[in-house]
């Protein structure tokens, strides 16, 4: 019982990651971040192929994220200056081709066996020694992401990002260029979430292409939407909403084994979709209310 | 010459909203545009700022063509408009909306918020301090720390101006600054728009209400359905029978 | 040369789905102001209800028919339920909701039909030589059913009272809503027009290749490729565009290899948002 709540809170902390750079770039800016799964996925293929090749794990973590980075930029330099829903559609197309690049470049990626065998960052430890100490190190990145985002709310640099939510055309007024922090919003969203991904690789022992489809980024929005956009701790909130019912699915097959698994990714797609739908109708400010007073 | 505004034109589809449209502003005038509603003023005043691209026509600020500057350059030149309907950063105080107008913030870059922060905050202070002088300019002490989005529309024109002067401007473009403004807010706006001028801030500005700009500008252009009709001393135009038949033949009182 | 006409051939009927799907986006774009993300899994739905409907009657026509009505269908019901309410809120809140709405359509077909392929029934037909390349009898049926769907499109928006006013709207919101243009029927005319071309959209496409839960979201991309590029809102441009892309992809084969070819979408959409995001035949306002 013990090892598996560690398990569920490495895994929490994985998606706070996640659900802190989205949080960022929607809640707090209004940058519309269709593919954050690509950048997970580029974290996760990077820190996993250095580390499977002999490169230390602390620095094949550090190049996941740097990768994840790096990858945003050109992304970011042809579309956010556009409409904001030019951004949501090649974000998602981005994603959609990261997953196509690691399928079909098999000399590299293995294609879609994946790679097995990733190298544990604390090698030589008994495995619930491993555990306990990677929900540490997770803790402590969530903890140092929660802490650099307060300081961004608080920075000139927030004060910026939230008048772009509020008006763009007012910030151009002004004469400042919305882009540029819109683009710098992108890369620690994506840095974040690359290094998201390196943990993740390195936590399950193996990738495959089909951990990273798009219902991975929604059931981030749907955590950041549920917890209330812009909060921080909504996001904390809507993160532990998202695990609850994640985890609540899997222990439904227990309980009832009857309803294949195939059947149950379908009922948590359709289940995410309509709670989609449903928030952004009734309840766009989240379960804990107004996101003005984060 | 501050400004100079040459043949501007902008159509849609057949419809010419914006037509050869002319207007020159020396230093320090406070120049009026008047004309009925669609009388293409707002589109123009986009135009000069950058936030619409015309057909034809160009814009000279201070001795230098705009060309295709985006708006975001505009204003940093110099060339800050209002909005016709406030758009202030609804969810931010009267001060951070000010506080945001800053140019050349260091803590606007996320590398300096967390490698330089001591600098950050030495600028910060700095900038409280002008964004103080312009509360208490503006007489907005009392609601300095309330969500801009509750402030009524003469507070909001008013903290729209603010975030203007904050920015450096030195042509301010006002787009109805008195619409929806109670008598009293009127005489001190026009009052505060005479000292910024005489500080050395020039101004130009769309109104309908024609006796309080009438008042308060040195030169005054009337637009109708895209056009200037007529031009000059405010006393003149308003007396033009032109204009009275433009103003007439719009419903406009 | 005849390798080079046949996959242009090949990449015209490609195009030709990726049109009809992009015409779907582009309409809810000029007319309902948002990118419609479930446009794809109107497509699934459609083929679906076709395969439905052929193992019913006994017809493909006939079950096509039905699949048509199916698509139609929901995307009214989606519009009552959906979008109406968001309404006057941001486009990003309609966005949001139809990629919801997409998972939602593609989950209750996953439940319903399980995740297996499905093919429709269809007589096999030898090929026939015309010019040297060879053609699949079928795809000219397809070509023909497409070309008609398209011709009624345009005769709806152009020659009836309710298409005039579905291109005012269009073109401008405000000044149609102040000459007094019901937006209710006009919505309703939209949904049904946009969800019957999805459905077609995704019945051929279902029978040139296989049908299952993902074969429509997998057209979004292409899909919004092409509104984007034939300038998004512009019902010939969103046709144009999906030739283009569909013939791209073909010619793009032999060199990218078959795996890459769906990244050709991203590449062009990507170019056109680099070089000309108002598209080729689009307007410039709204692009920022």
């Amino acid at each position: 019982m013990e090892a598996y709540l560690i398990a569920i809170g490495i895994f929490a902390g994985i998606y706070l990651l996640l659900a802190l750079g989205l949080n960022l770039q929607f809640g707090m800016t209004g940058l519309i971040n269709f593919g954050h799964v690509g950048f997970f996925c580029i974290g996760a293929y990077t820190s996993a192929l250095l580390a499977t090749n002999g490169v230390p794990v602390a620095l094949s973590l550090a190049a996941g994220g740097f990768a994840a980075m790096l990858a945003a930029w050109p992304l970011g330099v042809v579309s956010i200056r556009l409409r904001e829903d030019y951004f949501a559609i090649a974000s998602l197309g981005f994603s959609e081709i990261v997953r196509l690049v690691v399928t079909s470049e098999g000399w590299l990626t293995k294609g879609v066996q994946g790679i097995p065998g990733i190298p544990r960052i604390f090698p030589g430890v008994s495995s619930q020694m491993q555990s306990m100490l990677m929900f540490g190190l997770v803790m402590v990145l969530c903890l140092l992401a929660i802490l650099a985002m307060r300081r961004i709310v608080k920075s000139p640099f927030g004060r910026m990002i939230e008048a772009i939510r509020d008006n763009e055309e007012a910030v151009r007024s002004l004469g400042k260029e919305p882009a540029g922090f819109k683009m710098q919003v992108l890369l620690l969203g994506s840095l974040l979430a690359g290094v998201a991904g390196g943990l993740y690789a390195h936590y399950i022992g193996y990738i495959s292409p089909d951990q990273f489809i798009p219902f991975i980024t929604f059931q981030i929005w749907m955590a950041i939407i549920m917890g209330g956009v812009g909060r921080i701790s909504g996001t904390v909130a809507g993160v532990i909403i998202l695990m609850t019912f994640l985890e609540g699915s899997r222990f439904l097959r227990d309980v009832a084994p009857f309803i294949p698994e195939v059947a149950m990714a379908s009922i948590r797609l359709g289940v995410i979709g309509l709670a989609l739908m449903l928030f952004t109708i009734y309840r766009p400010q989240g379960l804990m209310g107004d996101y003005t007073k984060r | 010459m501050t400004l100079e505004i040459k043949n501007m034109t902008k159509a849609y589809g057949g419809l010419r909203v914006v037509d050869d449209v002319s207007i020159t502003m020396e230093d320090n005038d406070i120049i009026g545009v008047i004309g009925p509603n669609g009388a293409g003023k707002s589109t123009l005043f986009s135009l000069v700022t950058g936030f619409l691209d015309g057909n034809s026509g160009s814009v000279t600020f201070q001795g230098k063509e705009l060309g295709a500057a985006s708006a975001t350059v505009r204003a940093q030149a110099g060339l800050v408009r209002t909005f016709q309907v406030p758009r202030e950063f609804s969810h931010m105080t009267v001060r951070e909306n000010l506080m945001a107008a800053v140019p050349d913030q260091l803590g606007e870059n996320l590398l300096n918020t967390f490698f330089r922060p001591g600098q950050v905050a030495r600028q910060e202070v700095e900038s409280a301090a002008k964004v103080e002088e312009t509360i208490a300019f503006l007489k907005l002490s009392a609601v300095a720390d309330v969500p801009s989005g509750s402030l009524s529309g003469g507070q909001k024109k008013l903290l729209e101006l603010g975030r203007a002067l904050m920015t450096g401007a030195k042509l301010i473009m006002l787009d109805e600054p008195f619409a929806g403004v109670n008598p009293v807010l009127i005489g001190e706006l026009s009052e505060k728009i005479r000292e910024l001028n005489a500080r050395g801030i020039g101004f130009l500005i769309i109104e309908h209400d024609l006796g309080a700009l009438s008042k308060l500008v040195h030169k005054m252009y009337v637009m109708d359905r895209g056009r200037l009709i007529s031009s000059g001393d405010p006393a003149a135009v308003l007396s033009d029978p032109v204009v009275r038949e433009a103003y007439i033949g719009g419903g406009v009182t | 040369m005849t390798g080079f006409a046949e996959l242009l051939f090949s990449g015209l009927m490609s195009g030709l789905i990726i049109g009809l799907a992009g015409l779907a986006v582009t309409l809810v774009f000029g007319i309902a102001r948002f990118s419609n993300a479930a446009t794809g899994d109107t497509m699934t739905l459609g083929a679906y209800g076709a395969l439905v409907g052929s193992a019913f009657t006994g017809s493909v026509i006939l079950g096509s028919l039905i699949g048509l009505a199916a698509g139609a269908l929901a995307s009214v019901v989606s519009y009552l339920l959906v979008f109406r309410p968001l309404q006057g809120r941001s486009p990003i809140s309609s966005l949001l909701a139809s990629i919801g709405l997409a998972f939602f359509i593609r989950a209750i077909i996953g439940l319903v039909f399980g995740h297996d392929q499905n093919v429709f029934q269809l007589d096999i037909v030898r090929p026939i030589k015309f010019a040297g390349i060879r053609i699949q009898p079928n795809d000219l049926k397809f070509a023909a059913v497409a070309i008609s769907t398209l011709a009624v499109v345009f005769i709806i928006l152009h020659l009836t009272p309710i298409g005039r006013r579905m291109r005012a709207v269009a073109d401008n919101p405000l000044l149609a809503k102040v000459s007094g243009i019901s937006p209710r029927p006009v919505m309703l005319a939209l949904w049904s027009i946009a969800g019957a071309v999805s459905a077609i959209a995704g019945i051929i496409l279902g029978m040139k290749t296989v049908v299952s839960p993902e074969s429509g979201w997998e057209m979004l991309l292409p899909a919004f490729a092409a509104a984007v590029l034939g300038g998004i809102g512009h019902p010939i441009g969103a046709i144009v565009g999906g030739l283009l892309i569909g013939v791209a992809q073909e010619l793009a084969t032999p060199f990218v290899g078959f795996t890459y070819k769906i990244a050709v979408s991203f590449i062009v959409l990507l170019l056109v948002l680099l070089i000309r995001p108002k598209g080729l035949f689009g307007r410039s306002e709204g692009v920022r």
